[in-house]
């Protein structure tokens, strides 16, 4: 048998990919992913993190909602270790129409999401940082997802299934024999190594990029994107999700997350070209603030850690070249049904949410055209690490008395914080305080989940991602990555580039408290460490 | 009571000026919220290319041994960068090779020394290095607290067991003429470092390690000693709020502690650092200096604040208060009489003056120049009352 021979292909290592590689693997088919960056770079890291209940596309798209909240309720099952239930509130202003409020209730209702009207008094009660002014709220089943986590576990569980990934791996081009695509043509981002692969099926999953992969194939995909900016508050201001009761607008979601949370979003169509990059502008910094503040009043008055925006994947329907009949559904395309190419297989639009449906869709889809009948299981069995429910037995399993840098970790790790136990007394050091990740985190970071940066490694573990943005945790977790690696001048390299990277989110807010910490940061690595 | 002079920032520049004062015969107060930039001092005073006199002696009566060696030191990632004038116990070579072999030696779980980052940069100029590590009993309590084995904490200890650092190196070293360790000796007792160097036979060098820096937190201690055995009030934790003022002339400051009490002086100088230390403070739209509302220098568009690059040099850390020839703080286009603004508050202000430590040590002396040539301005009686009245600063 032939190494680079494979049952599927999978390109992107977003979200969709990572879940149409689980699925496909765990239905036995030999899967390669291949992502020409890290996983979770694209809209699966950048986006508010929130587990929809649904209740936002309730009145207008009433599939998505009844998508969102199963899916919700397979994902507190499915990946327990990634989610923070906290429920949510849609709160009514006094400028908004509280009419409004009857038709979520219902639209909610038959769409199967349990809403339900509440006294504002147990609002403010509820989530004491609520706008005091409210008129109205209704309480849903909302809760925040980590991506990053979510988007690794997949990748775990595909690997230990057997699956291969091969990450800053770019796709160059496309084997076809006539009407056929047989494989891909690969670059690696790294040594610059080119290689094949084949596989009778090859599954688009490039979120965005997607267009661009289809144009590859010799297929049309018309997909539009669609920038979203959002901002980071130093602070965990809320604990319950927080909605505007209305039709939906710009920054009117305030999401809980970990230590921090966060407001969203905008939505400003851009072009191709500027998908690589895009950046938050000044004034949608106003916006999310003046905005934001409606939600939570004391948000005017918080730190505001980093600014970043992620541009939404989202597809015209089919054959309509004005591109208005856009929807943010789920579209599965069968380019051999579709455009006579056969082995091609493009899985795009949806949101996070629903990435496990999107996967089981693709997967279904690579099944019929290879022949496998074996059925999809990824609703009923759990992540790598959420085999425990509750991250407290998972702590209180290991550690006798868990400290609360031990139950942080167990809550970002769940079940797999148990290869981490005291192996090594010096395994507990912390190497970033914000977030209280550990030396034995970040090591068993580095040996299951395919790290090669530190911005890789932020993404598995969130160090970095704290109040002091990578401060010190930068270079002692770049001392870690040389010596996994072997190799300190690459190491180097990329702790400026982690730098970099972290500075990019901070100089668009950065005044008051942020800018006293770049000071120092910027001061500390040029002048006392010599970077 | 009413001082000479009342010196608002105790960092380096603060400390520098108030000795200066005190040794002059003044009577002088500093006010310091307990932070400033010598915690993460980096041993080396940048822009100065040597030391004047009064600064060799100065540092000298407080117990501090300063170097002057043009050529390189070796940086925490392994680095080596140009200097001339240091702390004694920071190595200046005359070039970066400055041994054949290298003994690099770290403690067990000790991640704020870069003991990886610092062989490669020495094996690029041709050193061969080895690393070890020390495990040692002593330790054990430090170890055990995920956050306890930091630069300040390991330093304590050290103070009491550096002899058994040096045994222990001693037992590790083989054929290595140079050895290269953490700084984080001489706390509290600063002949520690020449003693380790004495007990070991190989050049010692100590290679900085992640903030809080020991030679900076030391520096700052044997500073302020030194000030208040010439007599100073060093008013520690707290925080200069609102000034009086009254036609050009600063009459008192209010603080934090002192509640309804002014801090009344001849002068004032203004020692409070940049946007860290909290000296300038900064929101979307501007970015003013809080105790006497200076004139900042900086661009009015924000987005000029700053370079998109991390380590390019950032235009927001030249913003500093306006101040004239004499470094007298200016508001509204107007000097005031009896305000200096002093150290990195002036930011690249005053280019002349250097950056950094240097640029604290050179304004200080300037600014006490200016005070003890100028006789004291007129105290007009009964400002104090209008002053409260019209111009509280806040």
């Amino acid at each position: 048998m032939n190494p680079n021979e494979f049952d599927v292909i999978i390109i992107g290592g977003g979200i969709t990919g990572a879940g149409t590689q689980r699925d496909c693997a765990m239905r036995g088919l030999r899967t390669l992913l291949v992502e020409r960056s890290d996983i979770a770079t694209g809209a699966t890291g950048r986006n508010h993190g929130l587990l929809h209940s649904g209740a936002r596309y309730a009145v207008n798209d009433a599939e998505s909602a009844r998508e969102c909240i199963e899916e919700n309720m397979i994902l507190r099952r499915i990946a327990a270790h990634c989610i923070d239930e906290t429920d949510g509130l849609f709160i009514t202003l006094p400028e908004d129409d509280l009419g409004y409020q009857q038709t979520f209730v219902e639209a909610c209702q038959s769409a199967g999401i349990n809403a339900e009207i509440i006294d504002p008094e147990l609002a403010r009660r509820l989530e004491p940082s609520v706008n005091p002014e409210l008129i109205g709220a209704v309480k849903v089943p909302d809760g925040s997802v980590d991506p990053f986590r979510l988007c690794a576990a997949n990748m775990l569980d595909a690997k230990l299934h057997g699956g291969q990934v091969r990450l800053y791996t770019e796709v160059t081009g496309f084997i076809r024999e006539g009407d056929t695509v047989k494989g891909i043509h690969t670059r690696s981002r790294q040594t610059g190594e080119e290689v094949d692969y084949y596989a009778p099926v090859i599954v688009n999953a490039g979120g965005i990029w997607g267009h661009q992969i289809a144009e590859m194939a010799g297929v049309h995909v018309g997909m539009y994107p669609a920038k979203g900016a959002l901002l980071i508050f130093a602070h965990r201001v809320n604990n319950v999700v927080i909605n505007r009761c209305r039709k939906p607008s710009n920054a009117d979601i305030l999401v809980p997350g970990d230590t921090v949370c966060i407001i969203g979003t905008t939505s400003t169509r851009i072009p191709f070209e500027e998908c690589n990059n895009v950046a938050v502008t000044p004034d949608e910094v106003t916006l999310l603030i003046t905005e934001g503040a409606k939600l939570a009043p004391s948000l005017s008055s918080t730190r505001i850690l980093r600014a970043y925006a992620g541009v939404r994947p989202l597809v015209s329907a089919d054959n309509d070249p004005t591109g208005r009949n856009i929807s943010r559904g789920i579209v599965c395309l069968d380019h051999e049904e579709r455009d006579g190419l056969k082995g091609f297989v493009t899985i795009t639009g949806g949101k996070l949410m629903t990435y496990r449906l999107m996967a089981e869709m693709a997967t279904d889809t690579v099944c019929r055209k290879l022949g496998v009948d074996k059925s999809c299981e990824t609703a009923t069995t759990p992540l790598p690490g959420s085999e425990e429910r509750s991250y407290e037995a998972v702590a209180q399993k290991i550690w006798e008395a868990p400290s609360t840098a031990q139950k942080a970790a167990a809550a970002r790790m769940g079940t797999s914080a148990l290869r981490i136990r005291g192996n090594n007394p010096y395994d507990d050091a912390l190497i970033c305080e914000c977030e209280e990740v550990s030396v034995g985190e970040i090591n068993s970071a580095i040996d299951r989940l395919e790290v090669s940066t530190l911005t890789d490694l932020r993404r598995r573990t969130r160090i970095g991602m704290g109040t002091c943005q990578g401060e010190f945790c930068a270079c002692r977790a770049a001392s870690l990555l040389a010596k996994a690696h072997g190799c300190v001048e690459k190491e180097r390299a990329d702790l400026a580039n982690f730098l970099n990277e972290r500075w990019k989110g901070n100089f668009p807010i950065g005044w008051g408290d942020t800018l006293r910490e770049a000071e120092y940061t910027q001061w500390v690595y040029k002048h006392v460490l010599g970077l | 009571m009413k001082h000479n002079t009342v010196i608002i920032g105790g960092g380096l520049a603060g400390l520098v000026a108030g000795i200066s004062l005190q040794q002059a015969g003044q009577e002088t107060a500093i006010v310091s919220t307990g932070q400033n930039a010598l915690h993460f001092f980096s041993g080396t005073f940048e822009s100065l290319q040597e030391a004047p006199e009064r600064m060799n002696t100065l540092f000298n009566e407080a117990g501090i041994r300063l170097q002057y060696s043009p050529g390189v030191r070796l940086m925490p990632l392994g680095t080596f960068r140009e200097s001339a004038l240091s702390l004694e116990d920071i190595g200046l070579f005359t070039t970066p090779k400055f041994a054949r072999k290298v003994l690099i030696v770290n403690f067990m779980g000790y991640h704020d020394f870069f003991s990886s980052f610092l062989a490669e940069g020495l094996e690029k100029q041709g050193m061969q290095c080895r690393i070890r590590f020390l495990n040692l009993p002593e330790m054990d309590k430090l170890e055990q607290s995920p956050s306890e084995m930091r630069s300040v904490q390991i330093a304590r200890t050290m103070d009491r067991i550096w002899e058994k650092v040096v045994q222990e190196v001693r037992v590790l070293l083989k054929d290595e003429d140079a050895v290269v360790l953490p700084q984080v000796f001489g706390l509290q007792d600063t002949a520690v470092p020449g003693r380790i160097r004495q007990g070991i036979p190989a050049r010692v060098v100590f290679a900085g390690t992640l903030p809080p820096s020991v030679p900076g937190i030391r520096t700052q201690m044997l500073l302020k000693r030194r000030y208040e055995v010439l007599g100073g009030t060093y008013l520690m934790g707290d925080e200069a709020l609102s000034s009086h003022v009254h036609e050009g002339v600063v009459h008192s400051i209010v603080t934090k502690n002192l509640d309804n009490h002014y801090l009344e002086a001849d002068n004032f100088i203004l020692a409070t650092g940049g946007f860290f230390s909290k000296g300038l403070r900064s929101n979307p739209f501007e970015i003013t200096e809080p105790v006497f509302g200076l004139d900042v220098v900086y661009d009015a568009d924000r987005n000029a604040w700053y370079d998109k690059a991390f380590a390019a040099d950032q235009p927001y850390m030249h913003y500093g208060v306006k101040t004239d020839e004499s470094l007298h703080g200016i508001a509204d286009g107007k000097p005031f009489k009896n305000l200096y603004a002093i150290g990195s508050i002036l930011g690249g202000t005053r280019p002349e003056l250097g950056s950094g430590a240097g640029l604290a040590i050179k304004s200080a002396f300037a600014a006490v120049d200016e005070i003890l040539r100028r006789p004291a301005p007129q105290d007009d009686k009964g400002i104090r009352q209008d002053a409260k009245d019209a111009s509280l600063v806040d």
